[in-house]
């Protein structure tokens, strides 16, 4: 829709007429921030993009792809579905618009596999394995849910009741249970009483990421509904996909607003970050490491809350009533490194391209089930930088990013190690 | 139709499986519009089409091949560095070929001589921060830092800092240009020795000037795949990108690099403040400040910008100086002393005031802030801009300002702004643009009556402009200027492109626009003989 | 009518010539170049009347010279295949000096003596190159591209707009010169792009082979209101080399050069048989020549920050620089030098090349300012080797851009009247040009036998300018012989 009514409602492509047909091809949505510009290593923030090269996998391709999917001059075929899901959703393309233009590119992009989806054509075969595992076992690995627990230590008792939920999802549960478990630990150290859902379900990440709406609709009703139930004030993640599902999407699919949805969505980083400043958590214990923080995307660029808005598109593009977007100026970007700095020893050095420009793991939102290669590549590409500034650790904020880049090290023989920082929080309690 | 499975096959050859595609979606994804430079208009939606194929090359050698193979089987093609100049830089003809050369990213700086040697995939800021860290800084051309450095030095290359680093064609040094019929070219220093870039000129007559023609040819008579680009000494202390988008920005050493905004009492005491500059030869950059930039920088959203913009009336608009300067203190701290005095004591005398500047740099230094341009209306094009002299400089954009209303709307209201001058080359060139926005999405034909317009009114009023060449019907032009450039302009594009496939029909291609489109032809008064390509 | 006739009718009796001694002026120059007897001479007075030479010459397939003035080095202006001489000494008109814009326009035949003169009454220079004939055309040497001896960016390529008359007799202006009925237009003619293509850059270095520039604007620059001339002694080029790249890389200083004795000597003796010799003994073997200049206002606050800095800088990283304001023993000299640098030569006295033997050959290049020290080793040693006078040898650097570059010459003085001694310097001239060539030394200005050196070097290029070359003069008709034609 041009001129008239429209909503940030990504259900309906119609909504982002505007958006895709005003692309100007700038490549500000590939490029790192001019501003920022390090010359001519790590110059580019788009993974797709960056491996995929024709102009088609950036963001300026899909909207004009976009449009002619809109307008019904574009067949389906497996290069328009591995154009529409060879990317993270990274949110890379969407910040870097915004940095000049009032374009809604993220909702774009993720209203055109929701469209994909809905024309029968997506998402991609992996992606449909996925949904089916969380269809039947309630998480994304078709693992038995009666193991959801099973990553608890000994040592820590959830409680019955308490204003914190630990919501650990898929990831910490099954794959990366030293997440989950050192979350725990941190939160015991801080005297800090939590709980966990009764029966946690997967968050829906990444059946609404590639397209999925009504069944992450579904889930999304279910997991709000039962946290809501538990009568929490906070619900707590150390998973930034996770994070950016329930503060973001959620609300986004269930149309309203972030605050609407009755509890707090905190990462552990805003909440030990607090807890420091505070005084009530003292990271004493050193720990010796020249490390540098990766900016887990949807902790960073993806993860300011979330208002659904409609109204009307007139004279110039000017949209009623007035929309404050979300440029990815507020994301969680200073709360890590605080956090990593409070700890002795640590050698904090940042990467080249940081908090807004940071070049995503590649695992995130479905991509690396359906294009494997492409995420360990991301992630070799992310590990470059880490070299560059001889760094020996990489720390991230989400099981996904860990995971991928603990496998492209130990498939290259890297000396990197590699942590997510629930682990050094950990180790300096 | 599309490219012949044969001239496919052989095309592939060169450059593997990987880096050439002539799937639909992929193609597809290069179209120009319908958003961009130019976009939406007439030009936009008669002459472009999408590409019949896309060639990712990686070397000269590969495009040279690429070229000749094309030449054998007649297949059309146009080179394309990023894309960013709308329509003209785009597919015009069916099955054509986009040979797409951001894979062409080589860089090599010497920054003791003062060039850096790039390829056509290299973007401005990827420049300037290398040469920042060297010591050294170049013009990032007002179409932005996103453009390929050698695709703006072909056809644009100047900023509100041209008032030190001039004229672009001066900085273009050794270049390698690939023929329309596929022959290499390397002009310069490296006409005679193939590795060395340095120098720019010769030997003999300069074939330099095969490449720009004031604003370039569009690609339609060759491929420049490397061009060594002259550095300028700049100062020592860094210029520190800080905050976080949309709000990043380049902190300066105020001893050594600032800029200061001063409201002066008239459009003259500006053109007197510039001349007076340049007498004295101090300052880094000076320009007249449109106030709509300044607007759009305020701005925090489209609806901002026309929340302050609804604010202003020709009033305030014919009383809005406000002239921006930059100081930079190349030799040592004590120059930043002088040149302030020394302009302070210009403006002092003019009647004008310092006002607070912040100490940051958010448009000209590394992040030419053109996509900003899209902000208000969705759309943009400059409908002239052109390097004369000052005197020259503001009459015409004042010219542009009367003939506006006319095609106001679907043009922008701009209350009879007469457009953007600054001084160039210390004072020995002026500099003027005009730029007009509209709403893409409302009938757009009076943009395309204007941009004609322009042309036709710079003919009448003996005015200079850039937009000759391709830019607008040669036959309007060329009686008018030279006289009759555009007789040599063919005869060149005949010799060195007799199958006439280098990005056809570029010369020709506004000519062609003017016959296609109906609403169009009322407004050509002016003779040729048939187009190809209409 | 027959060529003759058509070509008198133009110009007018009084204007033409065939006679062969009338000839024999044009059939020379102070090069090496063989003699090349023209068939005619004729004088034109405006544009108009070139017009209508030119196509005289298109239809008669005849050869045509443009020759701006009567003092040519470099041999080319020397008919390499006959023709119409198109003496362009009758069009020196200054048309206009522009103070807004620092812009003169004026014509093929002013001279620089006539130019500089005229500007200086009005507060105006133009950037000089070292040492210019004062009866040399400035249109030509700006043409050809002559490296100036000042070092500001800013200065440089002065070239603007031009009006030139192309090999087929059409006039075209070029750059913003090419509005319809220039300069009656608010277009001052101070760009010199476009228009569609650079055609003034196929005018640059061309030796008159491309067509025959009429007139020219360029960029005048205000005389400076304080000049410190600062001379140093130079044995170590290596050195002063990096000192140059340090300073004149933060923009210290306007003129900037380095001569050697002989070339100094030839320059500074006020009376040569008396002082040359005993001069150039006592010169260093290089001085280097710096002027700091302050402008409009405060003209001594920017020689005074820019002395800080370069003491700040010898002191700290250069120690072995000693500038003075004058050459050793000399007192006076900055001052004396200055003014010479900043004029044409003195008409009155014999021109400096041809002061010490009467003959002199100069060989130069570009090159990056690191090398300089290797190629004049090199020069030196051929020199040697081809029995030239030890200390004869004239060697000028002249840093280009803030030192992006130089412009290094040699000259070798030889008497013209001495067969041995053309012959040698013929030989050695040669050798040197193919050993220097080969070592990187780039010959943008090919003239005479270089010609041939640097386009079987440049082939490629050579192809396309020929093609370029064939567009505009189909019938090859403008001054043939000369580069790659």
């Amino acid at each position: 829709m041009l001129k008239g009514k429209v909503k940030l409602d990504v259900t309906d492509l119609d909504n982002f007429e505007y958006d895709m047909s005003k692309c100007i091809k700038c490549k500000g949505c590939t490029w790192v921030d001019h501003i920022y510009m390090p010359g001519m290593t790590f110059s580019t923030r788009c993974p797709s993009a960056t491996k995929y090269l024709f102009d088609s996998y950036g963001a300026y391709g899909k909207m004009r792809i976009g449009t002619a999917m809109l307008e019904g001059r574009m067949e389906y075929s497996d290069e328009l579905l591995k154009i529409l899901y060879a990317c993270t959703l990274c949110g890379a393309c969407d910040v870097g618009c915004k940095r000049n233009l009032d374009l809604e590119i993220e909702l774009t992009l993720e209203a055109l596999r929701i469209k994909a989806v809905k024309d029968g054509k997506g998402p991609m075969p992996q992606h449909k394995k996925v949904a089916q595992h969380i269809a039947e076992k309630h998480n994304r690995l078709g693992s038995p849910h009666a193991n959801r627990n099973k990553w608890l230590p000994k040592d820590v008792k959830p409680a019955e009741k308490a204003d914190v939920l630990y919501f650990v999802g898929c990831s910490a549960a099954y794959t990366s249970p030293e997440i989950a478990q050192a979350t725990a630990k941190i939160l015991k150290a801080s005297k800090t009483p939590f709980m966990l859902m009764p029966d946690e379900w997967c968050c829906g990440n990444i059946l609404y990421s590639v397209g999925m709406a009504d069944e992450a609709r579904e889930l999304a009703k279910r997991n709000v509904e039962e946290v809501r139930k538990t009568g929490a004030k906070t619900l707590l993640l150390s998973c930034a996909e996770g994070y950016r599902m329930w503060k973001v999407d959620y609300p986004k699919l269930l149309n309203i607003s972030t605050d609407e949805l009755g509890f707090k969505v905190v990462h552990l980083v805003e909440f030990v970050d607090e807890l420091i400043k505070n005084g009530s958590l003292k990271l004493k214990k050193k720990v010796n490491l020249r490390l540098t923080y990766h900016d887990s995307c949807s902790l960073s660029r993806l993860s300011e809350p979330w208002t659904p808005w409609e109204g009307e598109r007139g004279e110039w593009g000017m949209v009623s009533p007035r929309l404050e977007r979300r440029r990815g100026t507020n994301g969680v970007y200073q709360q890590p490194r605080d956090i990593l700095q409070a700890i002795p020893g640590v050698e904090l050095v940042e990467m080249i391209r940081m908090k807004e420009n940071a070049f995503c793991c590649g695992a995130g939102r479905g991509t690396r089930e359906a294009f494997p290669d492409f995420a360990s590549w991301a992630a070799k590409e992310r590990l470059q930088e880490v070299k560059a500034i001889e760094a020996k650790a990489i720390v991230a904020t989400c099981p996904f990013c860990k995971e991928n880049f603990a496998q492209a090290v130990s498939k290259d023989g890297e000396k990197i190690k590699v942590f997510d920082i629930s682990e050094i929080i950990l180790a300096a309690i | 139709m599309a490219i012949s499975k044969e001239a496919y096959q052989a095309l592939e050859a060169i450059v593997g499986k990987e880096y050439i595609s002539a799937d639909p979606v992929v193609c597809e994804g290069y179209r120009s519009g319908p958003g961009g430079y130019e976009c939406g208009l007439g030009y936009e939606r008669v002459m472009t089409k999408i590409p019949g194929g896309i060639i990712m090359p990686k070397t000269t050698q590969e495009v040279q091949k690429i070229v000749k193979a094309c030449n054998r089987h007649k297949v059309p093609y146009v080179p394309y560095s990023t894309g960013w100049y709308g329509p003209r830089s785009h597919c015009h003809v069916d099955d054509e070929l986009l040979v797409d050369l951001k894979r062409m990213d080589g860089f090599e700086i010497d920054d003791k001589h003062l060039y850096a040697t790039v390829e056509s995939g290299v973007i401005y800021s990827q420049l300037q921060e290398e040469a920042m860290k060297r010591g050294c800084y170049i013009i990032v051309g007002g179409g932005g830092s996103q453009c390929s450095a050698i695709a703006n030095m072909l056809g644009d290359g100047w900023s509100p800092l041209s008032y030190r680093i001039g004229l672009p064609h001066r900085r273009i040094l050794g270049t390698e240009l690939v023929l329309p019929d596929g022959e290499l070219v390397k002009m310069g220093s490296l006409a005679t020795d193939d590795k060395d870039y340095f120098w720019g000129e010769g030997p003999g007559p300069d074939l330099r000037g095969l490449l720009r023609g004031f604003t370039g040819l569009r690609g339609c008579l060759g491929i420049v795949t490397k061009m060594a680009i002259k550095l300028l000494p700049f100062q020592p202390e860094r210029l520190k990108p800080s905050g976080i988008s949309p709000h990043t920005t380049l902190e300066l050493p105020v001893k050594r690099v600032k800029w200061i905004n001063f409201t002066m009492p008239s459009k003259d005491s500006m053109k007197q403040a510039m001349f007076e500059m340049a007498k004295a030869e101090i300052g880094g950059g000076v320009t007249k400040v449109p106030i709509f930039w300044r607007a759009i920088a305020k701005a925090n959203c489209k609806e901002d910008f026309w929340d302050i913009w609804s604010q202003e009336s020709e009033e305030s608009i014919a009383n809005f100086h406000l002239l921006r300067v930059l100081l930079i203190a190349f030799t040592c701290e004590e120059q930043m002393e002088y040149e302030e005095k020394i302009l302070n004591e210009i403006i002092t005398e003019l009647g004008g005031e310092a006002r607070r500047t912040r100490p940051s740099d958010e448009s000209w230094f590394k992040n030419a802030d053109s996509a900003g341009m899209w902000l208000m209306c969705g759309s943009y094009v400059s409908v002239d801009y052109v390097i004369e002299t000052l005197e020259h400089a503001i009459p015409h954009g004042e010219n542009y300002a009367k003939l506006k209303p006319k095609y106001t709307p679907p043009l922008m209201p701009d209350y009879g702004d007469p457009g953007w001058f600054q001084s160039f080359e210390l004072g020995h060139q002026g500099y003027s643009e005009f730029l007009v926005y509209w709403d893409p999405d409302v009938d757009t034909n009076g943009v395309d009556f204007f941009y004609l317009e322009t042309s036709k009114e710079n003919i009448r009023k003996r005015f200079y402009t850039s937009l000759l060449g391709p830019h607008q019907p040669l036959y309007l032009t060329g009686p008018a200027y030279g006289p009759n450039y555009h007789t040599w302009l063919l005869k060149v594009k005949d010799e060195f492109d007799p199958q006439f496939i280098c990005h056809p029909p570029v010369p020709l291609a506004h000519d062609a626009f003017v016959e296609k489109a109906e609403w169009m032809r009322p407004m050509k008064d002016w003779e040729s003989p048939e187009i190809p390509g209409s | 009518m027959n060529r003759r006739d058509k070509l008198v009718k133009i110009v007018g009796v009084e204007n033409f010539t065939d006679d062969p001694k009338a000839l024999e002026t044009y059939a020379k120059d102070f090069s090496l170049q063989p003699a090349g007897v023209p068939d005619y001479a004729v004088k034109p007075k405006d544009t108009q009347e070139v017009q209508k030479i030119i196509q005289v010459a298109n239809d008669h397939s005849l050869p045509v010279v443009p020759v701006s003035s009567w003092v040519h080095f470099y041999g080319a202006t020397i008919p390499k295949k006959g023709g119409i001489i198109l003496d362009l000494t009758r069009m020196n008109r200054i048309f206009e000096v522009d103070d807004f814009n620092r812009r003169v326009r004026f014509e093929a035949g002013v001279t620089w003596e006539q130019l500089t003169s005229h500007l200086a009454e009005k507060g105006f220079r133009v950037m000089l190159p070292l040492l210019p004939h004062p009866q040399r055309s400035v249109l030509t040497d700006t043409l050809e591209r002559e490296v100036i001896t000042n070092t500001v960016y800013d200065y440089g390529e002065p070239l603007q707009s031009m009006e030139v008359v192309w090999p087929n007799g059409e006039v075209f202006r070029t750059g913003s010169a090419s509005v319809t009925g220039y300069p009656d237009s608010p277009s001052k003619g101070g760009n010199p792009a476009g228009p569609g293509l650079d055609f003034y850059r196929f005018l640059q270095m061309a030796q008159g082979t491309m067509g025959v520039v009429t007139w020219a604007n360029i960029k005048t620059e205000y005389q400076t209101q304080k000049d410190k001339v600062f001379l140093a002694p130079v044995k170590d080029l290596n050195m002063v080399m990096e000192f140059l790249y340090r300073i004149l890389r933060i923009r210290i200083g306007q003129e900037c050069l380095l001569l050697n004795n002989t070339d100094l000597a030839a320059i500074m003796a006020a009376d040569m048989k008396k002082e040359f010799a005993s001069l150039r003994s006592s010169l260093p073997p290089w001085t280097l020549i710096l002027v700091i200049s302050g402008h409009y206002r405060n003209p001594e606050g920017k020689i005074q920050y820019e002395e800080k800095t370069l003491n700040e800088i010898i002191k700290n990283e250069f120690p072995e620089i000693s500038f003075s304001d004058n050459l050793p023993g000399l007192p006076g000299s900055g001052e004396k030098l200055l003014g010479i640098l900043r004029k044409p030569w003195p008409k009155e006295i014999t021109y400096w090349k041809n002061r010490y033997k009467g003959g002199c050959h100069s060989l130069f290049f570009i090159t990056k300012p690191t090398l300089a020290p290797k190629f004049i080793e090199k020069m030196e040693s051929l020199a040697s080797r081809h029995g030239y006078p030890e200390g004869d040898l004239g060697s000028y650097i002249q840093p280009i851009e803030h030192n992006r570059a130089c412009q290094l010459e040699f000259n070798l003085f030889y008497d013209p009247t001495s067969r041995p001694e053309v012959e040698r310097v013929r030989t050695l001239a040669s050798e040197a040009a193919k050993t220097l060539l080969d070592q990187g030394a780039l010959f943008t200005r090919p003239y005479g036998e270089l010609a041939k050196l640097v386009y079987d070097r440049a082939n490629g290029y050579a192809v396309t300018l020929k093609r370029v070359k064939k567009l505009f003069d189909p019938k090859n008709i403008m001054n043939p012989g000369n580069l790659c034609f």
